[in-house]
């Protein structure tokens, strides 16, 4: 039963209209949780992160570990002068950081976020969960070329081509890769999918090691956690940001709230990589002891923290070595990777 | 069993709404100071040069082409990869596999003809070629 159907069914009335209720509902609780996650981990955590592998403090003024300046900063953002340059594409400015911030969010509509008191936290399960996820995580793009054309700047432009490069390289290779764990669970469908990871792979000692599709095929799980920097935009291949050659890219020219749209949308966008890889290959919500839910947001901050580990610590590739990288090695390996795990699972089955 | 789409409808809407309501509560807080140059294009703080809006050299012009043939075939691998299981087991596994490597295999040498033709790189332009001597 998922969390919708919960929600829904306290309401008096049932059909489709309090289905839709029961789904607004619930994905304002899950969007609320994600934009306080944001607020956190993008305004305090990241920079206490990047300090400590660079061996500085950062912030420690405002409150207990400098945790109010999340407060400080939001207000200081929204309350910025909103400067629009000249020359802007009016509508296809405003809409590109729309685009990026609400096309990220989408994809969590199916992701299963795991129990607590009972909950079950997932919006919606539909059969195509795994297609429907890769797709709104690609929408984004389209935001960042409305975003760096419509700018009339010429690093925006710069950046905004960049994203496309990106994304064509890095698109193939990140869905095969996430499409082989399919070939095990036989089903698309993420609850599913979660499901057949609770299996016990190996017992060691009286420990039952689950099947975890990280465990079952760690090559997959390392092309995807690759292809899922990119994805994001991080380093070793944050190009079309690239702040030491090109400004900003494609997110230039914006100010005020609509930075913090961008800003939101990376953010969201990183945690959806981080939801994709723990529920396809980390069993989801599943670990012993804690809640679900919290297991799965620990392992989203995992993720999320080698993001932040591969920024500090791995120099930006050209975007003409992004291009062979994905092309001649990333795309190649995928299919070998496909094949391979059909190989295995036809031997076995 | 409600239909989940549904509610992914509503999240849809619920994740419009949030950012707009962020973008309306910013326009009531935030200051207007128009001034002259403030709203110039920024280039670094130099006055701008020319219009961003030139013919521009889409260096991976043939790759794009490339990612719309591969882009498709991974749609139609995707209902492969879940029914393959039971087929292994119904039909056994050549008949499960084989259509499929074929199907991969014909992409594959598609790639290798394309990379062999050198379509599969970022292509410099004649100035960048001119001032790195032909490098790359």
């Amino acid at each position: 039963m998922t969390f919708t159907e919960t929600i829904s069914g306290l309401l008096p009335i049932a059909g489709p209209i309090s289905d839709f209720i029961g789904g607004a509902v619930a994905s304002l609780i899950i969007v609320s949780f994600l934009m306080s996650l944001v607020a956190v981990s993008g305004i305090w955590g990241k920079r206490k992160i990047t300090a400590a592998f660079t061996d500085r403090i950062a912030v420690n003024r405002h409150g207990p570990f400098g945790l109010l300046i999340i407060v400080a900063d939001a207000v200081r953002l929204l309350s910025k002068e909103l400067i629009v340059p000249e020359g802007v594409d009016r509508p296809a400015w405003d809409l590109g950081p729309l685009v990026m911030a609400s096309s990220a969010l989408l994809g969590f509509a199916v992701i299963p976020m795991g129990t607590l008191f009972g909950l079950n936290l997932q919006v919606a399960d539909p059969q195509a969960g795994l297609a429907y996820v890769f797709a709104t995580a690609s929408i984004a793009s389209v935001g960042l070329v409305m975003a760096g054309y419509s700018s009339n700047n010429k690093y925006s432009m710069l950046g905004g081509l960049r994203a496309v490069a990106q994304n064509l390289a890095y698109e193939i290779p990140l869905v095969v890769t996430g499409v082989s764990v399919v070939l095990f669970a036989g089903s698309l469908q993420l609850s599913e999918i979660v499901a057949q990871q609770g299996q016990t792979l190996v017992s060691l000692g009286g420990v039952a090691i689950p099947s975890w599709y990280a465990f079952v095929n760690p090559f997959a799980f390392l092309l995807f956690m690759v292809a899922n920097l990119a994805e994001v935009g991080r380093n070793p291949f944050d190009v079309p940001e690239a702040p030491t050659e090109i400004v900003a890219g494609w997110q230039t020219e914006y100010s005020s709230v609509y930075f913090v749209l961008c800003y939101l949308s990376e953010f969201i966008h990183i945690f959806l990589g981080g939801a994709i890889i723990a529920t396809i290959f980390l069993g989801g919500p599943a670990g012993p002891f804690l809640p679900g839910f919290v297991w799965m947001v620990i392992k989203i901050l995992a993720v999320y923290l080698f993001t932040q580990w591969a920024r500090s610590a791995i120099p930006r590739v050209r975007i003409d070595q992004l291009i062979e990288i994905g092309w001649k090695g990333m795309l190649v390996l995928s299919f070998a990777n496909l094949v391979l795990t059909a190989v295995i699972v036809g031997v076995i089955a | 069993m409600s239909n989940p789409w549904i509610a992914i409808g509503a999240l849809a809407v619920v994740a419009v709404v949030i950012p707009v309501s962020m973008i309306a509560v910013s326009s009531l807080l935030r200051p207007s100071v128009p001034e002259q140059g403030k709203t110039t294009v920024y280039e670094s703080g130099e006055i701008p040069t020319g219009d961003t809006r030139i013919q521009f050299n889409i260096q991976y012009y043939m790759i794009a082409l490339l990612f719309v043939v591969f882009d498709i075939e991974t749609v139609l691998i995707f209902p492969w990869t879940v029914i393959y299981n039971d087929a292994v087991s119904q039909f056994g596994m050549g008949s499960a596999l084989l259509p499929m490597l074929a199907f991969i295999g014909v992409l594959v040498i598609g790639l290798a003809w394309a990379w062999r033709n050198g379509a599969v790189r970022w292509v410099s332009s004649d100035r960048a070629r001119e001032t790195t001597g032909g490098a790359q």
